[in-house]
């Protein structure tokens, strides 16, 4: 709690003729002794040293900071006592409008509008750091010991670079022997400059780097028992040969790798059936062997036969299933309820779509076997690389021109519409082809796609001991792969502390595994730093503060920890949470969950943002003095969008008022009571998008903010408010010139439904 | 098109490689060449297709492809690939292998297709020419180079008319047309598609059809300049009209001579009025036109080989077929004007060497003629009447 507050002024940065003078006089006249000092400062950067002197005399603790955005140049303001920033620049007077819709000409004197808008802002940023205080440190002895799972080409690299970053590494592989899949791979694809060439793995070099390194503990033929705790203090149990073993962790790296995809999926296209049809990995091991080879080999990338047999047998399948079901349902009474809940079943996430996601894999592939053969046979073969989508990526389009360049590799997009017997081996049929008409082709071998299936969609890999379940929680929208969003967050999963690296993130070429490894490494570096100080590691990096329990009240409703996106809340056998706060990400869901309140960050609370919806002067007169709104912004997209339309002088109408929150995942329902009771005619929630193409900054976020709408529409409608007055709206970052007329939109819409009748009770 | 089994041949493809179209395995199929061809129509384009066809080594398709005889070999497609291919090269690549294997005796085409077969090549009309001189020689009194009693030198007392040089040039120069003439009609048979098309609008007689071809694009050569006509390539416009049809002119003007000496020569025996004798007086208007005929010969064929040796060699190779032919026409060229020189100077041996030499070079240049590049006339010329019968302008 902030009870000395020093309130700066920044005049280089408040334009608009606001009166600052009056800003200041009437916070100060409000609050009182709260309010230590406040300071005009013609230009806030350059008085960074006054502050600093102003913290050390005064003895203040807090440091209320009005200006620009809070996203203009934080790290200038870095004080030991609480920080905050009234956004008085891009979301008052530049995005200002005035009240009848007409452009804002700044004059000598600001309007009643703005100067009013200017001074709430200012008073809910003192009433902000009034509710706030300094967290306590979280940090913990963090094991400096990363734990790979998986010793393939991703694990052994990622161990390696772990070791000579002076971390101790526990590498646990499944099979007898390291190297995984790259054991049965001829050579590999490009590893490094120039990426035009194959080269070979070197894999047993790589094998023995590791087995000679002593800060590498290699357990083989062993797999996860359990992970229980929390990054920088984990303890994994590791089923050995030799009985479980445990190992203090810090961080963990997944580097479990695929599995191939079942023969069964590409039957259609004679796998299995005849001999004369391959897949890739088979022929890569008729390379390795050195057996006879044909003289005319089809490498088939298009493999709609078997997916469309698939689809039609999948088909025929519900149809069977829907009749069963109709059956059984008129036959049988529905089950008995209260029978004991059934014990955790994997589901198997193997689909055709495995093969699909691994067409680069095989594309890069097929153009290196091909090659391998016309080497092989001193170029008296024909290789015919049939495709349907030729991917080939990045810089890796360099070896592509290389492995085109040989006369036996020939080329062109096809539709394979039949493999079958017949001449003197097997024709295949190609339709729709770059040659200008359908053919059929006679070749003594066929070699089919090798489906990459990560094994986190067919086992469970890390076996949590997490209240969440023992495995990744699967979003349905990555078919098993261990990822969350790897553009904005890469590397992550949805449990801190463990990272994805190789072709359990993505069917992955050799050099990608090793960048993927690398990267892996930094990213668990980072979090067991971040553990050890602490801090928060990614999205809200550097973030100290943590979710602190009222235990007093708890209900043991699970609903926190049911709902943390990240699974870092476990609880006891009542029912009541268990913090992990090295596993949390800060993002408030689970406060926003609490019917009860009793979650809080030190910085970020329930009573926090209610004080400061109810600073908000709302007049009684709805036709003169308009309605009032309140937007609660997403942080990390939608408060940025704001502010980059204040910047282009972009504007909105002047009866809103921003609060910023961590995430819409935080909102919790009582703030919308809190501003219908003070008056505010509508609440509007700006967030991230949802749903398959979701940005959200914590996944699961704005989703569940949606869900709970319904409650919330429920609770109003028995209050005799209409729900309209409460709205979600989805925003991406860049879409600063559509959020205003968002903004504009919902006020309309709300003036439409006249005044909140609590309004003036 | 119906499904035909097609068979991939590696060793047709790595014939055409070693045929000028190395760069034929470069191509990704963007076909940004198609696009960039000006004279490919929008509803045909190439050469994209045939640079699949080269990579696949679809032989039968790439031989029997009417678009090969299309390309004016501009380069335009060369110079705006993005991978680095030369399509142009391919097509000319494609050609040389028409020339070839399109008419019998093979072999012939084969000696014709690398610089190894040349000492052969040359050597048979070497002995041919020599033994005739041998002959001559024996008949008076082993005078390998006579003089007349002036002085003079008459070359048609070592290499005479009526029974050596007439005889084995018609028999030569017939014996070429009848095997071009049947590869000609083999390459038509080629062209033609399986079934029958319907050519719907205005129709012309192949005679005409011939008499269009022959004007626009054999006498004044307008295609060269269509050519040109296509996308900005940054590179020089090269005047390949100017020096193609000064060529073609100048040997028009040459077999124009040539015709009438054979008319009066042979014609006077009947008609004494038109006889002609050589050799003619130097201000004969028939020896000005020959004259006038070879200084042109020199002067196309200067601006052709300068042009060729200022290409950019990153997106335009000359292959041996190029060199061949432009070889054989300076070498004709040359020794014809110089044996004019020697024997007006009453140079008694370099006078015969040289003629001896230039027999060499022009039966070369008629004997070998089918599977030479020169053999582009009749073929160019039948892919040209192929496609304006099927409504196509080129």
């Amino acid at each position: 709690m902030a009870d000395k507050i020093g309130v700066y002024f920044d005049l280089a940065n408040i334009g608009g003729g606001v009166d600052v003078q009056n800003l200041a006089d009437e916070a100060a006249k409000k609050w009182g002794d709260l309010i230590c000092l406040t300071k005009l400062l013609p230009n806030l950067a350059e008085s960074v040293d006054e502050i600093s002197r102003d913290i050390a005399e005064q003895g203040l603790d807090g440091v209320l900071l009005c200006g620009s955005s809070p996203r203009v140049d934080p790290e200038r303001y870095r004080f030991p006592v609480m920080v905050d920033f009234v956004n008085l620049r891009e979301q008052c007077v530049l995005s200002y409008k005035n009240p009848d819709g007409s452009a804002f000409i700044p004059g000598d004197q600001a309007p009643a509008a703005l100067q009013g808008l200017a001074l709430d802002y200012v008073q809910m940023g003192v009433a902000k750091m009034q509710k706030g205080s300094l967290p306590d440190s979280a940090a913990i002895t963090a094991t400096p010991r990363i734990l790979v799972i998986g010793g393939g080409w991703t694990g052994l690299t990622a161990a390696l670079e772990a070791s000579s970053m002076d971390y101790d590494v526990v590498l646990v592989e499944k099979d007898r022997e390291l190297g995984g899949a790259v054991r049965t791979m001829p050579e590999a694809s490009p590893l490094g400059p120039l990426w035009e060439d194959k080269c070979p793995t070197n894999l047993q070099d790589k094998i023995d780097a590791v087995q000679k390194n002593s800060r590498i503990t290699v357990y083989l033929e062993s797999q996860m028992a359990k992970l229980e705790g929390q990054p920088g203090e984990y303890i994994a149990h590791i089923a050995t040969k030799s009985g479980e073993k445990e190992e203090k962790i810090g961080t963990v790296i997944l580097a479990t790798g695929w599995v191939p995809l079942d023969q069964k999926y590409l039957a259609p296209m004679g796998l299995g059936s005849n001999p004369k049809v391959v897949t890739a990995a088979e022929f890569g091991k008729m390379l390795v062997k050195g057996e006879a080879l044909p003289k005319r080999v089809a490498f088939v990338l298009d493999t709609t036969i078997a997916k469309d047999a698939i689809a039609k047998q999948a088909e025929e399948e519900a149809k069977a299933k829907e009749a069963a079901e109709a059956e059984q349902a008129s036959a049988e009474a529905p089950a008995a309820e209260g029978e004991e809940a059934p014990a955790y079943v994997k589901a198997d996430l193997e689909s055709f779509k495995h093969l699909e996601y691994s067409n680069a894999v095989n594309s890069v592939g097929m153009l290196r076997l091909a090659n391998t053969l016309c080497e092989k046979t001193g170029d008296a073969s024909q290789s015919y690389i049939l495709y349907k989508n030729m991917t080939v990526p990045g810089i890796l389009e360099r070896f592509y021109k290389k492995m085109q360049d040989r006369l036996g590799v020939m080329m062109t997009k096809a539709d394979v519409t039949a493999i079958k017997d017949g001449g003197n081996g097997v024709v295949v049929e190609c339709k729709n082809t770059l040659l200008g008409h359908d053919f059929d082709l006679e070749v003594d071998l066929v070699v089919l796609p090798t489906g990459l299936v990560p094994t986190t969609a067919k086992e469970v890999t890390v076996q949590f001991a997490y209240r969440q379940g023992p495995e990744f929680p699967d979003l349905e929208l990555f078919d098993g792969y261990a990822d969350s969003n790897y553009i904005c967050f890469p590397y992550e999963t949805r449990r801190t502390g463990v990272y994805a690296a190789g072709c359990v993130r993505q069917p992955l070429t050799l050099d990608a595994c090793e960048v993927d490894a690398r990267g892996a490494v930094l990213k668990a570096v980072q979090c067991l730093e971040a553990a050890g100080r602490g801090v928060a590691v990614h999205p809200r990096a550097l973030d100290n503060s943590y979710p602190i329990f009222n235990f007093v009240r708890c209900t043991q409703c699970k609903r926190c920890t049911e709902e943390c996106p990240f699974g870092a809340l476990d609880d006891d056998e009542k029912g009541t949470p268990k913090p992990n706060p090295a596993r949390c990400r800060r993002c408030g869901t689970c406060f926003g969950a609490c019917p009860e309140r009793v979650i809080s960050f030190a910085n970020y609370n329930i009573d926090q943002i209610g004080s400061m919806i109810r600073q908000v002067q709302v007049p009684a007169d709805f036709k003169k003095d308009g309605p009032r709104v309140l937007i609660l912004a997403c942080e990390n997209d939608a408060y940025p969008a704001l502010d980059m339309a204040g910047m282009r002088r972009r504007s909105w109408s002047p009866y809103c008022r921003v609060i910023p929150v961590r995430c819409l995942g935080s909102v919790n329902a009582i703030w919308i009571s809190d501003a219908m009771s003070k008056g505010f005619d509508g609440v509007m929630l700006l967030g991230c998008k949802y749903g398959d193409d979701y940005q959200c900054h914590f996944i699961k976020g704005s989703e569940i903010c949606n869900r709970r709408m319904q409650n919330i529409a429920e609770t109003l409608n028995r209050l005799g408010v209409q729900p309209e007055r409460v709205e979600q709206l989805e925003v991406a970052i860049d879409e600063y010139d559509k959020v205003p007329d968002m903004i504009d939109g919902f006020v309309r819409r709300i003036v439409a439904l006249g005044p909140n009748p609590f309004k003036g009770m | 098109m119906a499904q035909c089994l097609i068979k991939p041949d590696i060793d047709f493809a790595r014939s055409l490689s070693e045929a000028g179209g190395e760069s034929l395995k470069k191509c990704y199929q963007c076909a940004t060449c198609a696009v960039a061809c000006p004279m490919a129509p929008a509803n045909a384009p190439y050469p994209r297709k045939e640079m699949v066809w080269a990579s696949w080594g679809l032989k039968d398709k790439l031989t029997s492809d009417v678009d090969i005889w299309l390309c004016h070999n501009c380069g335009n497609c060369s110079d705006l690939c993005p991978r680095g291919a030369n399509p142009a090269d391919v097509m000319s690549a494609a050609r040389n292998t028409v020339y070839k294997t399109l008419t019998e005796p093979t072999c012939v085409g084969e000696l014709m297709s690398k610089p190894q077969g040349l000492p052969i090549l040359f050597g048979i009309p070497a002995l041919l020419w020599l033994i005739v001189w041998w002959l001559r020689a024996g008949f008076n009194g082993g005078t390998w180079f006579p003089t007349r009693a002036d002085g003079s030198i008459v070359f048609g007392d070592i290499f005479y008319g009526d029974y050596t040089i007439d005889p084995i040039f018609m028999l030569t120069f017939f014996g070429a047309l009848f095997i071009i003439a049947r590869g000609a009609m083999k390459l038509w048979k080629m062209f033609s598609p399986e079934g029958k098309l319907t050519v719907v609008g205005e129709k012309k007689c192949w005679v005409w059809h011939l008499w269009d071809v022959l004007v626009e694009e054999v006498i004044f050569a307008t295609h060269f300049d269509d050519c040109q006509k296509g996308p900005k390539t940054g590179k020089p416009e090269a005047g390949r009209r100017v020096g193609h049809t000064i060529l073609v002119w100048a040997f028009c003007a040459l077999a124009f001579v040539t015709a009438v000496v054979a008319l009066g020569h042979w014609g006077g025996k009947v008609i004494p009025a038109i006889e002609i004798t050589t050799p003619l007086k130097p201000l004969n208007l028939i020896k000005i036109i020959a004259n006038v005929g070879a200084l042109m010969l020199v002067v196309g064929l200067a601006m052709l080989t300068i042009r060729r040796f200022m290409e950019n060699k990153k997106t335009h190779t000359s292959n041996y077929y190029d060199w061949y032919l432009l070889g054989v026409i300076w070498a004709v060229a040359l020794t014809g004007i110089f044996s004019q020189i020697f024997r007006l100077a009453e140079a008694v041996g370099p006078a015969f060497l040289v003629y001896y030499l230039h027999l060499v070079f022009v039966w070369m240049l008629f004997a070998y003629l089918p599977w030479s590049k020169l053999g582009h006339l009749v073929y160019r010329t039948v892919a040209l009447l192929h496609v304006r019968m099927y409504g196509r302008k080129y």
